[in-house]
């Protein structure tokens, strides 16, 4: 374990991962990034703004200064870990989209033990914290993943019912029995002990000392799919799943285990959020935040790597947009219609380039065809 | 009790319901033909703006319908072009469909409306409610039955109209072997592809309609997000209707029972419990379907020897 540990970091410094993100595929996300925005151009256009004051507020807005880039790079946390979550359950054969709820519990249980100790010290409260959020996450994604391998209950269809669940769950808790007895606070659990709350790392911004759990989750993560065995044997069961039954493979053992990693990722998502921004449970610490992680994933085909790079950008996007519906004007959902533009073309990447590999093709052989019949007719 | 379980209770049932019954409608059709659709949250959400749309600016909720309609057909025909020609995933395809409809209808009512949160105004004509006069004679069944919006009773015969369609015509035998067996339709001479375009574009309308039911029909406004997971709860429906019409219509009367009543509970219990309640509910029946199968001998006994 621990050589290969230490080679593992060591690759990660090197930079040089070995996934499957052909130069190909890169090639297509930069023409469907390139198309995404055109497309956002366009829309500018139609409502009468200027498409480069926009980009140009967008960028500046998300990298702009230090408190910006610190935002971005929280948001960059959030959906990395939301998008590792969604890959580790999806390597693992399982779909997870019920990731949202999960996180919401996660944050409820965080901050209800993180309030009750109270006089402890920091480091025994984030322990004991961090520990509720797992537990509270792990157990709300185990009970699709085990419909789903016990009795092939769809577990697409359950967890994002149980989102939903949830959501209303941590908004009645959150409203009613747990309501902080704070003045002032219309709504929220009590809050955490001040000095066991993450502090920012970059003044004002949203960058907060749970960057470095943030860090180790992801670390533990793209070492366990990529350099682990459970990772080899999630690639197996991925490519061939009778060959992995032959080899002796528990196929729904390993989903329910990478469903069940999967929510303890997102419960730890949901404590960031409560010891990092809130410090309090209220039932706005994520919208959606699960989802966006999810696509992220998704486009990069479930790549570690590809996913902290794809998270960065469309936490410009993200954060940029704000910014840029303060200065330029435009409503910051037009970044929405941008990110799903990317994802439509990148779904449909296999299917579009071989259209059109197809298309030359048949252009080429009616070419040739046309010029044999030219050299037969002189 | 007799304050919770009355007949209005049966009202707002069917009223809820009505909603998940035209997207379950759609969803199903879809299902036939083999394309899982989760998009039709978001088609439902962008039907229910347009919808709104089309009724703010020409006055007339058939201008509504008829926009809602022709989106519908659009989003259907997309769907149908990225799932089946552009070989995508339609999950990832689904998800993405939802999240655009989330990010457009908002910038759209901001932009064309430059309002956040809600749209509502008096030009906003919604969908007639019929009464009904020899049925509303009729002591329970009456008041239940008559005075309802258009699209409940439209919702109705689709239920049955879609199980003539796939059960009894030639179509729709086509259609469902185009989900079941496209090589052997392909070989009796019928383009496969071309029935799951008729089934996502119908997907499409019906999701959009949906909508339509939810703007114009059940309340007289535009809100962000509003369809709130009905889609899903649609799709839920049609799984464990096992995509027969007029089971997924059951199904989907059962999620509206639970909604109209959590609603009429919120006197007794917080509003946040009782809008938990469906969808705890139609994962609890999920879950019970399976198991009901399980202990039910299969139908295909072996060949005696």
């Amino acid at each position: 374990m621990s050589t290969g540990f230490l080679q593992s970091v060591r690759t990660l410094f090197a930079l040089k991962p070995k996934q499957k993100l052909t130069a190909q595929y890169l090639l297509s996300l930069f023409a469907a990034v390139a198309l995404a925005f055109l497309v956002g151009a366009g829309i500018m256009l139609l409502c009468g703004y200027d498409p480069i004051t926009c980009y140009a507020a967008l960028f500046k807005g998300a990298l702009g200064k230090p408190r910006a880039l610190g935002n971005t790079l929280a948001k960059t946390v959030t959906l990395c870990l939301t998008g590792l979550a969604m890959s580790l359950a999806a390597k693992a054969g399982i779909f997870n989209v019920g990731g949202e709820g999960q996180l919401y519990l996660g944050g409820l249980a965080a901050a209800v033990v993180g309030a009750r100790m109270n006089g402890s010290p920091a480091w025994l409260i984030v322990a004991c914290s961090l520990l509720a959020a797992m537990a509270a996450g792990g157990a709300y994604a185990w009970i699709p993943g085990a419909l789903k391998v016990k009795l092939k209950v769809n577990e697409v269809v359950t967890t994002i019912l149980l989102n939903s669940a949830a959501i209303y769950f941590c908004s009645y808790m959150a409203n009613g029995p747990l309501k902080t007895a704070e003045r002032g606070i219309e709504s929220g659990t009590d809050s955490i002990a001040s000095y066991a709350a993450f502090t920012p790392l970059i003044r004002l911004s949203n960058l907060t000392t749970g960057v470095f759990y943030a860090a180790v989750i992801t670390l533990l993560v793209w070492y366990l799919m990529t350099r682990s065995t459970v990772g080899f044997e999630m690639k197996i069961t991925g490519t061939n799943e009778r060959f992995a039954r032959y080899g002796g493979i528990r196929a729904d053992r390993l989903a329910l285990w990478g469903m069940t990693l999967s929510g303890m990722i997102c419960g730890v998502v949901g404590l960031l959020e409560v010891f990092g921004l809130h410090h309090r449970f209220m039932t706005t610490i994520s919208s959606e935040f699960y989802f966006d992680g999810m696509l992220v994933a998704m486009i990069m085909r479930y790549q570690p790597f590809g996913v902290i790079l794809m998270s960065f950008f469309f936490a410009i996007l993200n954060i940029g947009g704000s910014a840029m519906e303060l200065s330029a004007g435009i409503s910051s959902e037009v970044m929405l219609i941008v990110q799903s533009v990317i994802i439509f073309f990148m779904a449909a990447e296999g299917g579009i380039s071989e259209k059109l590999r197809a298309g030359a093709a048949a252009r080429r052989i009616r070419r040739d065809a046309r010029r044999a019949g030219k050299g037969a007719a002189v | 009790m007799s304050e919770i379980f009355n007949i209005l209770l049966v009202q707002n049932t069917l009223r809820t319901a009505t909603p998940v019954v035209l997207c379950a409608l759609g969803c199903l059709m879809s299902d036939q033909v083999g394309i899982m659709n989760i998009g039709v949250d978001g088609m439902m959400l962008m039907g229910a703006f347009f919808a709104v749309l089309g009724s703010y600016l020409f006055g007339s909720w058939l201008a509504g319908i008829l926009f809602t309609m022709i989106l519908g057909m659009l989003l259907g025909y997309f769907y149908y072009v990225f799932s089946v020609k552009f070989k995508s995933d339609e999950f990832i395809i689904g998800v993405a469909l939802n999240i655009l409809a989330g990010g457009l209808t908002v910038f759209l009512l901001r932009t064309l409306f430059g309002v956040k949160g809600s749209f509502s105004s008096p030009r906003i004509v919604p969908l007639p409610t019929l009464h009904i006069p020899w049925l509303e004679s009729i002591p329970v069944l009456g008041p239940i039955l008559s005075g309802n919006t258009l699209l409940v009773y439209v919702s109705w015969l689709l239920v049955f109209l879609c199980w003539v369609l796939l059960y009894k015509t030639p179509l729709g035998f086509h259609l469902r072997a185009s989900g079941q067996a496209p090589e052997a339709l392909r070989a009796s001479g019928v383009n496969p592809d071309r029935m799951k375009r008729i089934a996502s574009v119908l997907c499409g309308v019906l999701a959009a309609l949906s909508g339509a039911h939810l703007s114009l029909g059940y309340l007289t406004m535009f809100s962000e997000n509003m369809s709130a997971s009905r889609g899903y709860v649609a799709v839920a429906c049609v799984i464990f209707g096992g995509s027969n019409p007029p089971r997924v219509f059951l199904a989907a009367l059962l999620f509206g029972f639970i909604d109209a009543l959590g609603m009429r509970l919120q006197k007794y219990i917080p509003s946040d419990i009782t809008s938990m309640a469906p969808y705890v509910v139609t994962v609890v029946m999920m879950v019970a379907v399976v198991l009901l199968k399980r202990r039910k001998p299969s139908g295909i006994k072996p060949a005696a020897q």
